[in-house]
Formats: C-alpha cells, structure tokens, sequence
C-alpha cells in the first residue's frame, strides 16, 4: 500500500479514537440553555436584559437588550451559546406556538423556537427587527 | 531538509492531546467538548491534504523568485538559526496581517472558530490557504535574502510545533523572564479571546517580543477572563461548513459590492468592514468597549 495513504489512514483512526475518548470522557449532548442573557451581557458592552423567551426544548431563547430593544437569537451549540443580533433580513413565520427564524448564515440558517407567546415575539420581530 | 518537525512530532500531539483531556477531567483546568474536539481533528487532518495538494503554489511561487536572491546563503546550523528568527517575523507580520486584512482573514479565520481551547484546537488549521494567495508574498524577503528554500520549510516547520503546546488553559504562567520574550499560554490565550480588551493582539509565533516591539502586545488578566472564539460565533462543528464559512461571507459581500472602492473594501479592509459603517470591527468594538468601561469608572 501506499505510504501516504497508509499515514492518511493511520491519521483517521487516530482522529477516531481522540474523539471517541473525548466523548467518553465529557459526552457528546448538547446542554440546555443556562443563563443567555449572562452571556449576552459578557459580550455586549453595557448590554441589559429585558425580556426573555426560552424556547419549550431549553436550547434557544430570544432575548431582549432593555437598552435600546435590539432583539438576540441564543442557540445552544455543544455547551456553549452562539448569539445573533436579529436584523430586518431574518424572515419570521408562526405555526401556533412555532416561531421559525430564517438567516441568512451560514452556519446558522434556520431556528425553530416553541414559545407560549410565539404571536407576541412574531410581532416584534416583524415589526421592530 | 534534515526532517520535517510536523511530520515527526505528529505523534507527539496525539499523545499530548490524549494527557490534556485525561489532565482536564480529572483536575478541570480546562474544558473540551467532544463535537468540537472531533471537528478540530477533522479540520486537522483536512488541512494537512488540502497543503500536500496546494503545495505547488508555494513552490512554484519560491522556484520563480528564488533567482533573484541577493546571497547565496548555505546550510550550517548558524545561517538556520538566523533563517529560524526571521521566519518568526515573518510570521508576525503574516499573523497580523490575516487579522487585518478580510481576504486572509476569511482563511485564518477557521482557526479561531472554536470557543474552547485546548491542543485541540491548535490542529484546528484551515483548508483554503491555496485562496489566501497574498499569504505567499509574506516569504518572498527570506527567499530573496538567499536562504536554501529547504532551511525555510525546516524552520517554518518548527515554528509549527512550538505553537502547538501554547493552546491550553491548562498551563498558568511562567517566570517573568520567559514570559517577558517567549509566546507562552497565557500570551496565547489572549490572542484566542473575543474580550473587547483582547481583541487583535499578540500575533507572535514563538517570540512574543515582536508584539513589545510593535505595541500589539496585552498582557492576560484575571479580572477579564479570556472567553474565546470569534466576535460572531460559529454556530456548526461541520468541518466543510466551518471551512468555508469566511470564503463564503466574503464571497456574498464581493457580489453584493455596488462600487470598486466597495469591492477593495471587503476584500482588504479589516473583517467586519462595511460602505456604511452599519457592521463592527474589532477597532469599533474596543472603542465602544474604552467609552463604556469610562463611563463606569467614577471621575474622581
């Protein structure tokens, strides 16, 4: 066998094994949503909280800086939170207590968020975004 | 070449990767999350194909140039150790520049994308260097100042497996001395950190007296604890998304561009450049941090 392709395959189940450790030593699900606005408030210099939705399965939230209303998406990806400012590009749609969220991102295209007052947030985000 | 450092330490990063995660389980200095340690590898192991098939640009860029050399320069250990210095100099200078500039940006970028950081996250390399084409340019002095091309790759090799063992939190500080002249963790921590305080500092490779010397250099305090990743986190562990996700950025600016003067823009402004302003770079973001952390401080 080729010598490069035997090093390429060694490599991968190098890369195999580290990962499968890594796993078995600290998990492979995702966490639940601590606390966002926490995190927003480290980032965002002179960020407030105002109000907050979480979504029903605790790994996205919409959170609201009191300082000038700018509306946040809170994701949870791993154990950490991955944050978006909400812009007039998102396109917002409802299906009952559903709120989907589409960005134009990469690597964050679309958020489902199941919030008891989805209608009140689709508003806002429509209107205020 | 006498050997190629990477290629024989390879084994040497599997092992420490393997101690760290063992150390941070059981002390906790540190964290891992096991999504991101794989695509960290993944991206690893695709940088390293991804170079052996691109490394005809390099070459054929020095193969062009290297006529043109000054001297004449052989190999002794001497002329390596000279050759070693430069190169770090050259990385500072390249490091800084991949900061600075969106088009290099958009393929350092991958490196900085994972919010933890650990040796891991030091093999976290990007795959689209062969797009960065102004990178090469960053060689051309030590080429043209007559260094054996094979004496670059050796040294530039080992300035890659320095770098290797400063990604972790799982190391403090050193004595003053060594801090005062080597990169260390510490310094290196700060380089990875999105706190405003942090941002687009100590670019060095192995000597971190090239940000003292150009005033790049922030010092790691306990008070502001480094958070890391990028001002706008990624929000995948897909190794092609996580690839491609500054070329694609970049890209839909490009098209979007109304203007050459736009257009140059995007493309060699500092990342988060706009026509008007409505986006934040790194200088915005410390500028409004400055005026916020004044407005706090009680006049006295």
């Amino acid at each position: 066998m080729n010598a490069q392709l035997l090093q390429l395959l060694f490599s991968l189940v190098a890369v195999a094994a580290m990962a499968g450790l890594c796993a078995a030593l600290f998990g492979w699900r995702d966490a639940t949503m601590p606390d966002a606005g926490a995190a927003l408030g480290r980032d965002i210099p002179g960020f407030r909280p105002g109000r907050i939705a979480v979504s029903g399965d605790a790994k996205s939230a919409l959170i609201e800086n009191a300082r000038d209303g700018a509306i946040y998406l809170a994701v949870m990806r791993g154990g950490d939170v991955v944050t978006r400012r909400l812009s007039r590009e998102v396109r917002v749609s409802r299906a009952g207590e559903r709120l989907t969220l589409d960005l134009r991102d990469f690597t964050l295209k679309r958020t489902r968020l199941d919030l008891a007052d989805a209608a009140a947030w689709e508003t806002r985000l429509k209107g205020s975004a | 070449m006498p050997f190629d450092p990477v290629t024989l330490a390879t084994p040497a990063f599997v092992v420490l990767v393997i101690a760290e995660m063992l150390f941070v389980r059981f002390t906790g200095r540190g964290r891992f999350e096991a999504k991101d340690t794989l695509a960290s590898l993944a991206m690893g192991l695709g940088s390293v194909v991804m170079g052996a098939a691109f490394a005809f640009i390099f070459i054929g860029f020095a193969k062009l140039i290297q006529p043109y050399a000054l001297f004449h320069i052989g190999w002794s250990w001497g002329a390596a150790a000279a050759c070693f210095v430069l190169d770090d100099l050259r990385y500072y200078l390249w490091h800084r520049a991949s900061h600075r500039v969106r088009w290099l940006w958009a393929d350092h970028v991958n490196h900085h994308s994972s919010q933890h950081y650990n040796l891991s996250t030091a093999l976290r390399q990007p795959w689209g260097g062969f797009l960065a084409l102004p990178g090469v340019l960053f060689v051309a002095p030590l080429i043209l100042l007559g260094f054996p091309l094979t004496m670059i790759a050796f040294v530039h090799g080992l300035n890659l497996v320095y770098q290797f063992w400063i990604h972790t939190e799982s190391i403090g500080r050193f004595p003053r001395w060594i801090e005062s002249v080597m990169n260390t963790p510490s310094h290196h921590r700060v380089h990875h950190a999105t706190n405003a305080r942090y941002l687009d500092a100590n670019y060095a490779g192995v000597f971190i007296v090239w940000d003292r010397m150009f005033g790049t250099f922030v010092e790691e305090t306990q008070e502001d604890a480094p958070r890391y990743g990028i001002v706008g986190q990624i929000a995948s562990f897909n190794p092609l998304r996580i690839a491609l996700h500054g070329w694609v950025s970049l890209g839909s600016d490009l098209i979007r561009a109304r203007s050459l003067r736009e257009f140059a823009g995007y493309l060699l402004a500092p990342p988060g450049w706009s026509p008007d302003g409505s986006r934040e770079t790194s200088d915005s973001i410390k500028a409004r941090w400055a005026d916020f952390e004044a407005a706090q401080t009680p006049a006295e």
